[in-house]
């Protein structure tokens, strides 16, 4: 039996912020297969060639039959899905990728390093942690107050680069304080948002000896391992016992443990 | 042909075709580096649904890759610069090979290499370790993306007649040499072909194309130049098969831009007696299957019983023909 595309009707459009949308389809097999962190690959528009390639966007929320994600408008592409009204078909591909590595024993407290849209894998990844009851501290960092998506969240700690709420600065930074003070028990770093950051919490975990894993977004095309377009460059030990250069964002990940590959 | 009747009672239209020896249960295969060596793409694709798959390209050592960027998109289509990845044939014989021998469908193995020797090694390792559906190789003389891939026997008749008779000398299987559109003309290309034995060609490879970030000057793909392919290089592909079906008589793999069927009957009217379904791949995993359910129905449309009676059908005008056109 094979699971390829499955049109999928839009039941609510929502607008968070300017050029930031939310969408909400039914399609039961991505609402109850996906596990946080994975993904689904989005046709912009069924039947047309240009733009002709699917975009990829983590699955942001699931309820019933339905599913949701977070768009943010940055191309051709993203603004035609951005668009897209109550009623009309999205085509749909996926649950895609590896889940989050929630199961990994090296932790006893969850840290979520959200950058700006990267918030896109953390509300399951939250419902995961609550109902497994795994303690929990997410550190939200966003340019402005305005751009916060704040549904399905826990225990947040807001850094916005203006200051206009919460730490006045980056949630690196923030997240560095609370290490310092050693008031997260034995953490570990679920990180998603721009690279910048995602370098800034590969070196955080390192300099704190804390395991660290960050979830990419690159370009793709397939999504599932057949266009060898979406590379993430290995770390020289990895390399070095495995013999591959690159693993591959849609199918080895998209996310990864920070100590093993190079942003 | 056996006639088989559909459970309206109307006449099933004959999708097989031949291909040297090689009875293939559809025309429609999915192009080297579509669908990797089958196993990714499972889950999606009903593998036994196509003709044939042709594999990624495999080279006698493993190749990394390109460092990223690696695709972009472009109009109707998108670039590329993978790089050969591919597992090496070791990997290849050992793993791909059996896996693929699972399925009811035929395997081309697609092979790249940078010598005349290193195409013979890594052709005889297989032919050493073929499996009952191995059809034969199809020969990547035509990737833009490396510069020690084969596009220096690709772009130049005598090696390309060169390397087919090299490779003729080392299997009975199908060998099919894949055509570069990088070219002048294809036609000495697919006479050279004919002449050194080969039992089909097969085009086009991508076109190298480019893609420029106005903001930084840089070039978007790390190789400054990539592969161009999609929906944007139909036209080309079906014009230098139509040249190629006019220069030689080799049965013509169509490849380039398909994703229906109305687009794989194109190139059959051009000449094609089988077509290839690749960058489609990425956005529907399924195309190739899909391409072949649309020709069934087309055929049953225009009530015509066998999908090879489409083949080279272009009419063209008696006094444009005269003119050369």
């Amino acid at each position: 039996m094979t699971s390829s595309s499955v049109p999928s009707v839009v039941t609510q459009r929502r607008i968070l912020a300017p050029g930031l949308v939310t969408l909400r389809f039914r399609n039961p097999n991505v609402a109850h297969n996906t596990i946080a962190g994975q993904f689904v690959n989005i046709l912009p528009k069924a039947g047309f060639s240009d733009p002709m390639l699917r975009r990829p966007f983590s699955v942001y929320w699931t309820q019933g039959d339905e599913a949701e994600i977070i768009i943010q408008e940055h191309g051709r592409g993203t603004g035609i899905l951005a668009n897209t009204r109550e009623g009309e078909i999205l085509d749909v591909l996926g649950p895609l990728g590896r889940p989050w590595m929630f199961d990994s024993a090296d932790y006893m407290t969850a840290v979520l390093l959200i950058g700006g849209v990267g918030v896109a894998s953390m509300p399951l990844l939250t419902r995961k942690f609550e109902l497994d009851e795994v303690p929990l501290h997410t550190f939200y960092g966003a340019r402005t107050s305005s751009l916060i998506a704040r549904d399905h969240l826990a225990n947040v700690h807001i850094a916005t680069d203006d200051g206009s709420e919460g730490f006045h600065g980056s949630n690196v930074m923030l997240l560095r304080s609370y290490l310092e003070s050693g008031k997260l028990e034995s953490p570990k770093i679920f990180a998603c948002g721009p690279t910048g950051m995602m370098r800034a919490a590969q070196s955080l975990a390192a300099e704190f000896s804390i395991p660290c894993e960050v979830s990419l977004e690159t370009e793709m095309a397939c999504g599932i391992g057949i266009c060898q377009g979406c590379p993430v460059r290995t770390e020289e030990s990895v390399f070095a016992v495995t013999g591959r250069r690159y693993r591959l964002a849609c199918t080895d990940g998209p996310s990864f443990k920070a100590e093993e590959i190079v942003l | 042909m056996n006639t088989t009747l559909n459970t309206n009672g109307e006449v099933k239209p004959n999708l097989h075709v031949k291909l040297g020896n090689v009875e293939f249960k559809n025309p429609v295969l999915v192009a080297s580096g579509t669908f990797g060596y089958g196993a990714e793409a499972k889950q999606f694709c009903d593998i036994e649904g196509l003709g044939g798959v042709v594999t990624k390209s495999v080279s006698w050592k493993p190749r990394m890759g390109n460092s990223p960027r690696r695709i972009v998109e472009t109009a109707s289509g998108m670039l590329n610069s993978i790089g050969l990845a591919n597992v090496g044939v070791d990997t290849f014989v050992k793993e791909k090979l059996p896996y693929l021998a699972k399925f009811d469908t035929k395997i081309i193995a697609n092979i790249a290499a940078s010598s005349m020797e290193e195409y013979r090694d890594v052709l005889e390792k297989i032919e050493a370790n073929a499996v009952p559906n191995l059809a034969g190789y199809e020969i990547n003389i035509s990737c833009p993306n490396v510069k020690d891939g084969g596009l220096s026997f690709g772009t130049n008749v005598e090696r390309t007649e060169e390397l087919t008779t090299l490779l003729r000398a080392s299997t009975d299987r199908l060998l099919i040499i894949k055509l570069t559109p990088n070219v002048t003309s294809v036609a000495p290309f697919a006479q050279a072909c004919e002449r050194a034995g080969a039992d089909a060609i097969s085009l086009i490879n991508t076109l190298v194309g480019m893609s420029i970030d106005i903001y930084t000057h840089e070039p978007r793909l790390n190789t400054v130049t990539g592969g161009l392919s999609g929906p944007a290089i139909k036209p080309i592909a079906l014009a230098q098969v139509y040249q190629a079906r006019k220069a030689c008589s080799l049965p013509i793999i169509g490849i380039g831009g398909i994703v229906s069927a109305e687009d794989a009957i194109e190139f059959f009217i051009a000449g094609a007696t089988m077509v290839q379904v690749g960058t489609a791949n990425f956005v529907y995993p399924d195309a190739g299957v899909r391409v072949a359910a649309g020709l069934e129905k087309y055929l049953q449309q225009q009530k015509i019983a066998e999908v090879t009676e489409l083949v080279n059908t272009l009419r063209v005008k008696a006094e444009l023909k005269a003119a050369g056109w």
